[in-house]
């Protein structure tokens, strides 16, 4: 978290008429910061986005750069530039024309401009394409011209909505580095939305993950993605598979009871990584979720006495097995449910095994009506 | 089953027969008659035609040309509120509003026009009762403004009709992005909106300036004086003279006259068609 902020925005709530979207959110950006609003579609984060840029006012609430209150100034009052989903080219004009427009708007002289639309094709690789017509050019050529018509105006706060949704994935790859290290040379506070897992995780300074219209986490990436503070968090993260458990908890540990489908455990809470969200003292039923990745498969005779106070192991039979490339990819039945489990060794289809889950890639939530619906 | 090859063919025909016997002969035959005189081929009935109608046919350029023009700028007008205008509800209205006259023919139009814009009509009436003028200062509009006027009232929603559509088809984003510049909701329309709905604006009004320079209706309920249009014109000499060389030689002005817009139209859209190469 910031210790200043730079872009302050106050219990801000909107609505499209009768339907609120955003419920009373606040959140800081420092300068510099590159945050990205991540949630899948429906949860406001391009509400929130276009209410920053000022194409939605809040029903209550404001929002702050610095010491200067922005919440009813006109969008291009703002010091902001916004980066469309659909580029949002003018298809009329031609490259520089498209770059340059906003400059024309601040009526700077033609020499100036030409010499600003220079430099910015130059930066980003387009140079010798200022005459070009837009619609000549490819994807992830619009999408560096949209950046530059952004970049033109030296905004102090560059909005991104969806900016790489619209690329096919190979340039999408190399295109995250391009912004990013952009917004790192420029020192620009930049604003991204995206509903891609990945890209916030490369892009971002800082994830905010918002759900339903509310913020359900927000974190530098490796906390998001390691320490969820909630089952949504959780699953959105990649954590979509899960369990229920019996537990008794104590102050220091979480002892899980042997059950149809796992073994018993021991779990020292300060192995767990939402150990903060259980409750102290009590027998609880609880949901534990883990990624696929982050189990491995031990053979049901092979368990190694001791380990309980490790991890939790979930007992099972071997359905299928399949070579994706580096690892086998296995079929896992557990009860009444199946999982992919990845192990560099094979098991045979049949074969009883052990689906180990490390205590420190287990994330466990208590499983009453906290726990939040999926999706969103 | 194989279809014979002389199907195709066959099931076109009665189409291209009309084409041809209710449009092409006509066409071809008022072109034609346009060169016969009372002494065999000649230009004898142009002569005559520039003799006595040069200010009628430039009255009637000037008339057409200046109708659509102030059409543009209301088709636009009521296309870009459509689009970008800020309240919605007056949206509405307007959308729901500006259509009507389409429904109205151009005899109806002329009536209407008469009783509003006369000398005792009700625009006149409303200004004196406004204050704004006295009975001795009222004039009569029905003349060439008469004519503009009516024009310009029925063909704009048809062109407003086409404009609008094409602009709601762009995406709105491109409106935002400039708005997040700085531009004003004029400039967006001028910069932005109206470039990008050129042809569409441009057909509707090479149409609407075709239907405006065949209306005889108009011109002869609300300007019943000289100069007056061509089409009112050709009517005389036809009705008054039997004089079908000089009504043909006036129609002929007349497809000259649809045939440099359309022209100009065309060298357009061959030129956008380069650009987007």
């Amino acid at each position: 978290m910031p210790s200043e902020a730079f872009l302050d925005i106050d219990r801000v709530a909107v609505r499209y008429g009768s339907t609120p979207v955003l419920h009373d959110l606040s959140l800081a950006v420092g300068r510099g910061e590159l945050v990205a609003l991540l949630g899948s579609s429906g949860c406001g984060k391009t509400t929130l986005l276009r209410t920053i840029a000022g194409f939605l006012s809040p029903t209550s609430g404001r929002l702050r750069i610095g010491e200067r209150d922005i919440t009813r100034l006109a969008p291009d009052r703002r010091d902001m530039a916004m980066v469309f989903q659909s580029y949002a080219l003018w298809p009329h004009m031609s490259v520089a024309q498209n770059i340059g427009y906003g400059l024309k708007l601040r009526r700077l002289d033609r020499a100036a401009i030409r010499a600003k639309v220079e430099d910015l094709l130059a930066m980003l690789g387009l140079a010798g394409l200022g005459e070009r017509n837009v619609t000549a050019l490819s994807g992830g050529q619009r999408q560096r011209v949209a950046l530059g018509r952004a970049l033109a105006v030296d905004p102090e706060i560059l909005l991104l909505d969806e900016p790489l949704s619209n690329l096919d994935a190979r340039i999408r790859q190399t295109v995250r580095h391009e912004i990013r290290a952009l917004q790192r040379r420029l020192g620009i506070t930049a604003i991204h939305v995206t509903h891609d897992r990945e890209e916030a995780m490369v892009m971002a300074d800082r994830i905010v993950i918002l759900d339903a219209g509310r913020i359900a986490q927000a974190g530098p990436p490796e906390r998001i993605y390691n320490q969820p503070a909630s089952p949504f968090v959780a699953d959105f993260m990649g954590a979509d598979n899960s369990v229920t458990l019996e537990a008794d908890l104590d102050g220091a540990s979480v002892v899980i009871a042997a059950g149809a489908d796992h073994a018993a455990a021991r779990l020292a809470r300060d192995l767990l990584p939402t150990a903060n969200t259980l409750p102290g003292q009590g027998t609880f039923s609880l949901r534990a979720f883990f990624r696929g990745e982050a189990a491995a498969l031990v053979a049901a005779d092979e368990a190694v006495t001791g380990d309980e106070t490790e991890a939790l192991l979930l007992t099972g039979r071997v359905l299928a097995v399949s070579y994706p490339g580096g690892v086998w990819r296995h079929e896992v039945a557990i009860g009444e449910r199946h999982f992919l489990v990845d192990d560099a060794t094979c098991h045979a289809p049949g074969d009883a095994v052990a689906v180990r889950l490390p205590a420190r890639h287990l994330f466990l939530f208590p499983a009453d009506g906290t726990t939040k619906p999926r999706g969103g | 089953m194989k279809a014979s090859p002389f199907l195709g063919p066959l099931l076109v025909l009665p189409a291209l027969g009309v084409i041809l016997l209710l449009f092409v002969w006509p066409l071809l035959y008022s072109l034609v008659g346009a060169f016969v005189t009372g002494e065999g081929w000649g230009l004898g009935n142009f002569a005559k035609t520039v003799e006595l109608y040069r200010s009628d046919i430039l009255f009637t350029f000037l008339i057409v040309g200046l109708s659509t023009l102030l059409i543009a700028v209301f088709a636009v007008a009521i296309g870009g509120y459509l689009v970008l205008g800020s309240n919605p509800r007056a949206q509405a209205i307007l959308r729901w509003l500006y259509r009507w006259p389409l429904f109205i023919p151009f005899i109806v139009a002329g009536q209407l026009m008469r009783t509003f814009l006369a000398k005792n009509g009700l625009l006149n009436g409303m200004l004196v009762e406004a204050g704004l003028l006295t009975p001795l200062q009222t004039l009569s509009f029905l003349d060439w403004r008469g004519i503009v006027i009516a024009f310009v009232w029925k063909q704009t929603p048809f062109v407003a009709l086409l404009v609008a559509g094409a602009m709601a088809g762009l995406d709105r984003s491109m409106f935002e992005a400039a708005r997040n510049l700085g531009a004003s909701r004029l400039r967006i329309l001028v910069e932005i909106v109206v470039p990008q709905v050129m042809q569409t604006l441009l057909v509707g009004l090479i149409l609407s300036f075709v239907i405006m320079l065949s209306v005889l209706s108009v011109p002869l309920m609300i300007n019943a004086q000289t100069p007056t249009m061509i089409t009112a014109n050709m009517a005389f000499r036809i009705n008054a003279y039997g004089d079908y060389g000089v009504a043909n030689a006036l129609g002929v002005i007349s497809y000259l006259m649809a045939g440099a817009v359309a022209w100009i139209y065309l060298r357009y859209a061959v030129r956008e068609r380069m650009e987007q190469r």
